[in-house]
């Protein structure tokens, strides 16, 4: 089996990564064993999927990955500012860089988080920027996570079996270590400690992800906790182990603001810690991520990120954006209306992938309820160009094949520093007309390789 | 104006079975502010109940607690003295979010009609006024209809509800007729339960009005809690494990001095 030329690079490396397609179905078996799943909601029942690996990696060159890193650091230290600042002074508001509407009626902005500063200062500790590379050889930001990223465990893992299946492809290639990222982690969350130990929360085994918590948990150095092994008492909050009760002064939660307490948002949730809103409220835990940071991540926002970055730190922004329209504003709203046919179309109360429409692809019909839906509601939509981005090889029953790939980059934000990781989760459509990757909407993954040099 | 008010506000909650690992957080005591002033408060739990102080984003006053211990009654008593003199008000800037539908308080397809067939006067307070005379025409004071998740939207379907419906629907026509105004509860002179109504602002004041009686407030109001609707600032909320039924008993009194 031949893979073809992958690189820019070398003969040799093309040997050494068919050495790793070779061990596809191996490595996709013991991912399968390691419980590399996600979870999807289909008509409203809950499944679990595998999450197919594709051997052939993505290579990210040594120059190119250093002006992303810069990029990716300076987007997310603006929007970590941008949340200090909506919570607290509201600025960007006041000087009308940001309209009101935008933030304020925004589903995800917590009025309870109103002047509470976190523990050092920091929102998004753990953001996942989702990017693509046009064929114009840009690279333009999709989307900011700034709630619960989730998926650095996977290039984990298929990195660790890649290199036990094939040492010599990494011997031979200067690929940046990757294996880092739970002491990153714990870095990042010593850093922003309040005093006591590290928790990993998860949401039980019930809900998507289970697997990644937990060896999240344990490359980090954390202890590993569910609904009732965690209490709050006197806004301090506290772990139930073996050893006695022990203080806990920083919490990876894996919950969402909504069903993290009970008391202080959906009074249902039973996955949730009562009062640990109080806790946080009163500086005595750092809760990575923070809460209500869904509104800086959210679609409507997304237009505004460069903004921020010129306006928190008279920069430049490094990263661009897709192209954005939007209709809340009336030129954008007359251009949107007159190329219906040509924009993607998203609903910014949607997440996942749902509530994306693609002008080309809709009927005449749709057309006009879709202009009438845009008229009725501005706020409701954005409009983006299509970046058409580049494709990636992937091995499709024994053939390669070109399909549409993302990367969803990692940035690990402390009290003192904002570090990007070497690596990132490279995912691909398999539907070949598909441009959408999110996990969510099957497709695979691959590892990214960044080049040292 | 100004009066001297002492009062007293007494909640006790029995479980059929007994509960444990009982979380609570109450917004049971007023706050002091321009306007009112608290002169001497205390709150009594039960003595294994125990809580920390809070205040929370919109200024109201957290008991945030942890009952660990199975027990088969949650009781709280306030007392205190309040001066109350609503024109030591002073103007204040107001949070954007007053401005926008909130989760209790969003207008309905049928409320947004019902706005448009009212002639609304301009100024601010005298549509204020006129959003009071619009809600008393359409809602009727109805005890045992509606719940505390009654939403506004409902509340106006039916026309029936309590204070907490009434200050629902207003808050929604009102955000929608441009004003801002967020809803409030508390005591009032008098002897019953506890009562909510709301707070336009109204040339930098937080005005109160109050829809279900139909008049502005006045000295003879008490407030615990201010938020978008009933959600932000409900006088007790609490989650514990085990229990069945749970029954509710209510007594406040205020008097003046």
């Amino acid at each position: 089996m031949r893979v073809g030329p992958v690189f820019f690079c070398s003969e040799r490396m093309d040997a050494t990564v068919e050495d790793l397609v070779k061990n596809e179905r191996l490595i996709n078996q013991q991912l399968a064993r390691y419980g590399v799943k996600f979870g999807i909601y289909k008509d409203g029942v809950f499944q679990e999927r595998l999450f197919p690996f594709d051997a052939i990696p993505r290579v990210i060159q040594a120059d190119e990955w250093a002006t992303l890193e810069k990029g990716l650091s300076q987007r997310v230290r603006a929007l970590n500012l941008f949340l200090k600042d909506i919570y607290g002074p509201k600025q960007i508001v006041a000087d009308g860089v940001v309209p009101e509407d935008f933030v304020y009626r925004s589903p995800n902005y917590i009025p309870q988080c109103e002047g509470i500063t976190p523990a050092g200062g920091v929102y998004s500790h753990i953001s996942g920027i989702d990017l693509v590379k046009g064929k114009d050889g840009i690279w333009y930001v999709l989307e900011d996570n700034l709630r619960i990223p989730s998926g650095a465990s996977y290039p984990l893992i298929a990195r660790d079996l890649c290199r036990h299946c094939s040492p010599e492809t990494f011997r031979s290639n200067p690929v940046v270590d990757n294996r880092d990222y739970g002491e990153l982690l714990r870095r990042t969350m010593d850093s922003v400690n309040t005093g006591g130990i590290n928790v990993v929360f998860s949401p039980g085994r019930l809900k998507g992800a289970y697997g990644e918590p937990s060896y999240l948990a344990e490359k980090c150095g954390a202890v590993l906790a569910e609904a009732g092994d965690i209490y709050v008492r006197d806004r301090v909050v506290y772990y139930r182990s073996t050893k006695g009760d022990q203080r806990v002064g920083a919490m990876y939660r894996r919950v969402s603001d909504d069903f993290m307490d009970p008391l202080a948002f959906e009074p249902t949730s039973v996955i949730g810690i009562p009062n640990v809103f109080g806790a946080y409220r009163a500086g005595n835990v750092a809760i990575l991520n923070a809460f209500g940071n869904g509104v800086a991540d959210d679609k409507g926002i997304y237009y505004f990120v460069p903004k921020m970055v010129r306006y928190y730190l008279g920069e430049e922004p490094i990263l661009s954006n897709a192209p954005t329209y939007l209709p809340f504003y009336e030129e954008d709203r007359r251009f949107v209306l007159e190329h219906l046919n040509t924009l993607v179309i998203k609903d910014v109360a949607e997440a996942g992938g749902y509530g994306v429409r693609f002008g080309d692809r809709m009927t005449p019909g749709e057309l006009e309820a879709m202009r009438l839906a845009i008229l009725d509601q501005p706020r409701r939509f954005i409009a983006q160009e299509v970046v058409d981005f580049q494709d990636l090889p992937i091995m499709d029953n024994g053939e390669r094949v070109e399909r549409k790939a993302d990367l969803l980059a990692f940035v690990l934000s402390g009290k003192d520093e904002t570090v990007v990781w070497p690596s990132g989760l490279t995912r691909f459509s398999r539907d070949p007309d598909s441009f959408i990757v999110n996990s969510s909407q099957g497709g695979g993954f691959k590892d990214t390789w960044i080049l040292s040099h | 104006m100004s009066r001297r008010l002492d009062f007293f506000y007494d909640i006790l909650l029995e479980f059929d079975q007994p509960v444990r690992g009982h979380d609570f957080v109450l917004r049971c005591l007023p706050p002091s502010f321009p306007g009112q002033e608290i002169l001497d408060v205390s709150l009594a739990l039960e003595s294994y109940a125990h809580f920390a102080l809070q205040r929370d984003g919109f200024g109201n006053l957290l008991q945030l607690g942890r009952i660990e211990q199975p027990h088969d009654h949650f009781r709280y008593t306030v007392r205190g003295t309040a001066m109350t003199a609503p024109a030591l008000r002073r103007p204040e800037a107001a949070h954007p979010i007053f401005r926008y539908p909130s989760p209790y308080a969003s207008p309905a397809p049928a409320m947004e009609d019902f706005l448009r067939a009212l002639d609304l006067p301009e100024e601010p307070s005298a549509r204020a006024w006129a959003l009071v005379t619009a809600v008393q025409g359409r809602m009727a004071y109805t005890p045992g209809v509606t719940g505390v998740n009654t939403t506004a939207a409902q509340a106006f379907e039916t026309g029936m509800g309590v204070c907490q419906d009434f200050a629902h629907v207003y808050l929604a026509l009102a955000r929608a007729s441009g004003l801002t105004a967020r809803y409030a509860n508390g005591l009032t002179q008098g002897e019953g339960a506890s009562h909510a109504w709301c707070e336009v602002w109204l040339d930098g004041l937080w005005t109160g009005i109050d829809p279900t009686r139909g008049r502005w407030t006045d000295d003879s109001y008490i407030r615990f809690g201010v938020g978008r609707d009933f959600g932000d600032c409900p006088i007790e909320r609490g989650v514990f494990l085990g229990g069945g039924g749970q029954r509710q008993s209510v007594y406040m009194k205020v008097t003046q001095q």
